[in-house]
């Protein structure tokens, strides 16, 4: 009976998946709806919160890429805030502050190491915009990637937008260009539908555009996330994003702001980048599980279809594996699936040839790997999500930032 | 430009008040403690996976045991079958039986036909030997017999003279009426022997006819002569065809025969005709080598280990089976062979093992 409800919630999840991505096409290519109205006349004072550890130089080149946006410089000001990097990160954000003068730009540093969510309050508190853009302090930024994300704003019911965000080695490895498909079907087809009830379930935190009041409003919450009293420094785009729907706002991607990130070039960096954010998906899932009778009386089905069946997707993914695994181990390797699976990734590595040159993928075949990272995905990393939802552990940093204690120790 | 130097704000939910923090901690330390047993289980179980996926990947002396019933899909087939194939030897055996015994009764009868044969030509030849003799000497004696004939039938010319003359002796009373009579009677009498001498003389002209061409009577005896080669014939056709049909019977009884041997010498016959509990196990082409008549069969923990002997191979079947492999979940193929265990419980284990414990121990 049990393998048969597992199988029945996959394919249920699998049904409403490729609705969702055929419906995508649909209204990407014909449904002018689907796109924001935007009004590039709308130039609020926008206020750019670049939170930052341990990045070193990379924090210049973020704040260089914001100091050339196409917006008008006395309605822009960057406020850098270092939450205790252990390498030079905030020598390099006084060295940025020093070279652009071009606009206002604000470096600070928190007291004590706090996390990405509460150095984002932090540096909130010490902005003036009416608009506020969180952004990733790794990322670079497309000269009108706040201007497209300004305009946006003009629509009197959106709460908050977010920004493309490509991937800037798509062929530093197998495991960067997995991520380079991921990250394009992520933003030009998946959130499409989502965009079209302006009910996005998760605004990605390299480039998140959101209302200052609203922000002030959803800031204690923020402040006072914490999974059984352990402070939760994780997830804070995903967390704003649920936040913003349930104040009765609605959520937007802007494709056309367009920001570029590293992506992980290795398994095991990428592993903890995936089990940080499967935490995020997990504790959103237990949010939104807890509170689901107020989802479904103030959101739109859309958005309570998209922050349920999309985690719980990932939970009975695992069940799936397990139950494939031990009823027919090599089901994965038939040729169907295999078939699928390359298809997909000519489709995606046409498209991307086409729409987005520079995220090119030498080898489109690389997406068969996706296979393997899907099993290893399903398999481990929801498991140990699911048992470390206690970790305060960011993943990417902290080697760097221990090896860096080290050295000041010593 | 400006920089800041930001202080701890106040707000952040860090120590909440009252029990919660004791319930917290105490929620804490019990998910820990799950989550670090849940992973430990994950790890152990994932690692047990993936040893036992190459495991079996590798071995070459595994070997599903397979327990049969007669009321399988495939036993029930088999009895089905077989039932069948013997209804249809027994069959073939009446048909022939019967074909045999008509050959037999047609040889016999062309037996004595072929006998038949030559006494009749033998008769012929003799009839035509007599006529050959017989006949000049009958013409001869024809024609005496006209020869004589024709002298009587000059004197009877003079027959009505001696009735004139009994006439004028009776009238002149030289003799009596009686005398008259008998006169009469024999000239009467002489009249009817030429007659009969007449028939006799065409009789014998007929028989003459007989002796010296060919009759009618030869032609029957000749047409009687074709008629029983004609038989003989179709006897030779009948005889050919029927021994024919043995012959191809014959060859359908014998592959029906080696059809029903081989079959008895299948798993299935066994189940169907055994009386007593039979132990079967599968084993894949890929372990053919481990797979000899007398080998050990070994039953372990955990499809791997800590193995001991539950007994011998006691027969391979020859016909190839196909099974589904019972950790890769894939088809596969290979052959059948008997078990003589000595832990009957064995025949219910996922795998066992063949001529050797797998890790040695």
């Amino acid at each position: 009976m049990a393998p048969v409800l597992i199988w029945l919630m996959v394919t249920l999840c699998l049904l409403i998946s490729v609705v969702k991505y055929t419906l995508a096409l649909i209204l990407k290519c014909s449904v002018r709806g689907a796109r924001i109205r935007k009004d590039y006349t709308y130039q609020p004072r926008v206020s750019v919160l670049m939170p930052c550890y341990n990045e070193g130089q990379t924090v210049y080149e973020t704040i260089k890429s914001i100091s050339h946006s196409n917006y008008p410089n006395d309605r822009l000001e960057v406020i850098a805030q270092d939450d205790c990097s252990a390498d030079d990160s905030y020598q390099w954000m006084l060295e940025a502050q020093r070279d652009f003068t071009n606009i206002p730009i604000r470096a600070g540093r928190n007291a004590e190491n706090s996390g990405k969510a509460r150095t984002i309050c932090n540096a909130l508190h010490h902005s003036t915009g009416e608009l506020i853009i969180s952004i990733d302090s790794d990322c670079i930024f497309h000269p009108d990637a706040i201007r497209e994300l300004a305009a946006c704003f003009s629509e009197p019911g959106i709460g908050s937008v977010g920004g493309r965000v490509g991937v800037r080695n798509p062929n530093a490895s197998t495991i960067t260009a997995i991520q380079t498909f991921i990250y394009y079907a992520a933003f030009q087809l998946y959130k499409v539908p989502e965009n079209w009830t302006r009910s996005v379930g998760c605004i990605s935190g390299c480039l998140f555009a959101i209302r200052r009041e609203l922000l002030l409003a959803i800031e204690p919450k923020v402040r006072a996330r914490h999974w059984f009293g352990i402070p939760v420094n994780q997830g804070e785009d995903r967390f704003l994003t649920h936040q913003t729907l349930l104040h009765g706002y609605g959520t937007y991607i802007n494709t056309d702001a367009l920001c570029w990130t590293t992506v992980p070039a290795t398994l095991s960096e990428l592993f903890k980048q995936q089990l940080r954010w499967r935490r995020s998906v997990i504790r959103d899932l237990f949010f939104t599980l807890k509170t689901l009778p107020q989802h479904i009386w103030k959101l739109h089905p859309n958005s309570v279809a998209t922050l349920v069946l999309t985690p719980l997707g990932a939970v009975v993914g695992l069940l799936a594996v397990l139950t494939m695994l031990s009823g027919d181990p090599m089901a994965w390797a038939g040729p169907t699936p295999l078939v699928i699976y390359l298809a997909i990734a000519a489709a995606l590595g046409w498209a991307i040839r086409r729409y987005s040159t520079r995220e090119r993928v030498s080898n489109p075949l690389a997406f068969g790997a996706y296979v393997a990272w899907s099993l290893v995905s399903s398999l481990f990393i929801t498991p140990l999500a699911l048992c470390t939802m206690d970790s305060r552990d960011w993943g990417t940093r902290t080697r760097e930032q221990e090896a860096s204690r080290v050295d000041l120790a010593s | 430009m400006s920089t800041l130097l930001l202080k701890k704000p106040s707000r952040e939910n860090k120590n909440p008040a009252g029990l919660r923090p004791i319930l917290y901690k105490s929620v804490v330390t019990l998910y820990r403690i799950f989550g670090i047993t849940a992973l430990y289980v994950i790890l152990t179980g994932v690692l047990s996976y993936a040893f036992v996926m190459g495991f079996y990947a590798i071995s070459t002396s595994w070997a599903a045991p397979v327990i049969l019933s007669p009321s399988d899909e495939k036993s029930l087939d088999f009895t089905e079958k077989m039932v069948t194939s013997k209804q249809t030897l027994e069959g073939l055996n009446v048909d022939k039986k019967r074909l045999e015994g008509s050959i037999s009764e047609m040889t016999g009868h062309r037996a004595s036909l072929l006998n038949l044969e030559p006494e009749l030509e033998a008769a012929i030849a003799r009839e035509k030997s007599h006529n050959r003799t017989v006949g000049p000497l009958l013409s001869e004696l024809d024609r005496q017999k006209q020869e004589d004939n024709r002298r009587t039938q000059e004197i009877m010319g003079q027959v009505k003279l001696v009735e004139a003359g009994i006439d004028r002796d009776l009238a002149a009373g030289l003799i009596t009426k009686g005398d008259a009579a008998t006169q009469r009677a024999a000239l009467n009498q002489a009249q009817t022997s030429l007659t009969d001498s007449r028939i006799n003389e065409i009789l014998l002209t007929d028989n003459i006819l007989e002796k010296t061409t060919t009759h009618t009577k030869s032609l029957d005896v000749l047409d009687k002569q074709a008629e029983l080669k004609s038989e003989i014939s179709q006897l030779d056709i009948a005889i050919n065809v029927a021994q024919q049909q043995v012959h191809e019977e014959f060859q359908q009884i014998e592959r029906l025969r080696a059809a029903i041997t081989t079959a008895k010498q299948t798993p299935y016959y066994l189940i169907v005709n055994g009386g007593r509990p039979v132990y079967f196990a599968f084993v894949p082409y890929s372990n053919q080598g481990s797979a000899s008549v007398g080998g050990g069969v070994y039953d372990c923990y955990l499809n791997m280990v800590a193995c001991r002997k539950v007994g011998t191979v006691k027969q391979i079947f020859p016909g190839e089976e196909h099974a589904i492999h019972p950790i890769f979940r894939t088809d596969i193929r290979g052959f059948m062979v008997q078990m003589e265990l000595d832990h009957p419980e064995s025949a219910k284990s996922k795998t066992v093992f063949l001529n050797r414990k797998p890790l040695f121990f």
